[in-house]
């Protein structure tokens, strides 16, 4: 609660000595010091039960300190106020955790360093974790469960010399999360090499290989991921692929699957079109599911975020509806 | 004496398209010998001799922030101004709509917008005095105090 007093005093101050705001660009009040945040609620169906959700509340700062080093803090609170319409309960979390907490020491064109609690910097999702940024309220099980979505580690960045538009990320970590219970998988090791490549003004590429070992359990997984974008000013077409293959202290190595393929048609710079298709299949516990998702985007302005979507999954009961309300600021 | 007449009309349209087509060349041929309307010029100091669209591009998208060793500094003109238009729909291949949005991703990741001056003048003295910092000003204002990395 303390952090959230803290952040509504900074968001403050900072208006009142900030540059012209522009929604979903943050206050400006200086190089040193940009403040903003963003927040998203939920309305689910599924089945007989409708729940609401005031999911992400945040607030960050971020800034240059000089030429050479730059930071970035964000905190969040994850379920912040849930209610089921069906049965009338009411729940809530509002303790403030550390979302992002980092350093960047920009040193060359070939070599950067990036030091903190950050995102793993692997694929497109996964870097564009919040709903106001993704065209449909759900994320792709992909995101959620195959790899650690934070790195408290160090991430050494940049341009690979020799080839034109292409960025390399090698990053680790040999230590406990910071803030291990508000990571999708806590684990005390993980190593990876991504690779990215801007193949044209539309078209993008990369790929990664990594290796985590979770912090309960003792189990090691390596893996590969390939992820490859089409986005002009009217269509996006997008996939990410990944395979994984999980080491476990008392029972045989076993293999995970997941990918996606995800087309958008923006009628308009307000509203968009979008249909997804996915696949997850987790050999060792035997869980697999087919997923087709359609959705319909409404943006006013591109930092605020009106979206619907009904998915259809080859598990049972699990088709669902969603809403949400989302913005950046 | 009629198709006289009409074989003189055919000739001087035939003269007068192939005058057009020669002065469009001679145009063309004029523009490409003096380079583009606008110039990215940066503190002769620099090490930087010239830069290619992609270097540019991600310059000024803040993607990158080195060219080699050399920290540069992108500067946009405030406003809505011709040339920076000129600058964002032919050197970043974006739209106004699209920009924008960009810049709504970047702020999520921690990335501001280049800075931005008040007038090709202000441009050109910050050129000068800060080192890695890039800026556009029309071609005619390019002199021996900076130099000259880039056209369009």
């Amino acid at each position: 609660m303390r952090l959230y007093a803290l952040g509504l005093s900074v968001l403050l101050a900072a208006a009142l000595h900030a540059q012209p705001y522009a929604l979903g660009q943050g206050y400006h009040v200086g190089e040193g010091l940009n403040v903003g945040g963003y927040f998203s609620s939920e309305f689910e169906m599924k089945g007989s039960q409708e729940t609401f959700t005031l999911d992400d509340v945040a607030f960050m700062a971020y800034g240059d300190i000089n030429p050479m080093f730059s930071y970035l803090a964000e905190f969040e609170s994850v379920g912040f106020y849930h209610k089921n319409l069906s049965t009338g309960d009411e729940s809530g979390d509002r303790k403030f955790h550390i979302e992002r907490l980092y350093g960047d020491l920009w040193l060359a064109d070939a070599y950067n360093i990036r030091f903190g609690k950050q995102i793993t910097p692997v694929g497109y999702w996964n870097k564009e974790p919040i709903n106001v940024l993704r065209d449909s309220t759900s994320s792709p099980l992909y995101s959620k469960l195959l790899f650690p979505k934070f790195l408290t580690g160090i991430d050494i960045h940049g341009y690979v010399p020799g080839i034109e538009a292409a960025q390399y990320h090698l990053f680790g970590q040999s230590n406990r999360d910071f803030d291990p219970g508000y990571i999708n998988i806590p684990n005390t090791h993980f190593f990876g090499l991504a690779f990215e490549k801007e193949i044209s003004n539309d078209w993008s590429g990369g790929g990664s290989v990594g290796e985590y070992i979770t912090a309960v359990g003792d189990q090691r997984t390596r893996f590969v991921q390939a992820n490859l974008k089409y986005d002009d000013s009217t269509w996006q077409v997008m996939g990410e692929a990944l395979i994984a293959k999980s080491n476990y202290t008392h029972d045989s190595d076993d293999y995970t699957l997941s990918g996606y393929a995800q087309g958008m048609y923006r009628y308009t710079s307000q509203h968009a079109f979008i249909g997804r298709a996915e696949h997850f299949k987790d050999h060792y516990t035997r869980y697999e599911d087919n997923i087709a998702v359609v959705g319909y985007s409404y943006r006013p302005l591109y930092p605020v975020s009106l979206k619907g979507e009904y998915q259809w999954h080859s598990q049972n009961d699990e088709d669902r509806a969603l809403f949400s309300f989302s913005v950046l600021f | 004496m009629a198709l006289s007449k009409r074989r003189r009309s055919c000739i001087i349209l035939l003269f007068g398209a192939l005058l057009m087509k020669a002065l469009f060349v001679t145009i063309g041929l004029v523009v490409a010998l003096l380079g583009g309307q606008y110039t990215l010029i940066i503190s002769k100091k620099s090490g930087l001799s010239s830069l290619s669209t992609q270097q540019v591009k991600d310059l000024f998208l803040q993607k990158r922030h080195f060219i080699g060793s050399q920290r540069v500094i992108p500067l946009n003109l405030v406003g809505q101004h011709e040339s920076r238009t000129l600058f964002e729909s032919s050197v970043l291949g974006m739209d106004r709509d699209r920009l924008n949005n960009y810049w709504v991703k970047q702020h999520f990741e921690g990335i501001s917008p280049p800075l931005t001056q008040g007038s090709f003048e202000s441009i050109k003295a910050f050129v000068q005095t800060v080192e890695g910092s890039l800026g556009y000003v029309p071609s005619s204002m390019v002199d021996s105090n900076v130099k000259a990395v880039y056209e369009f």
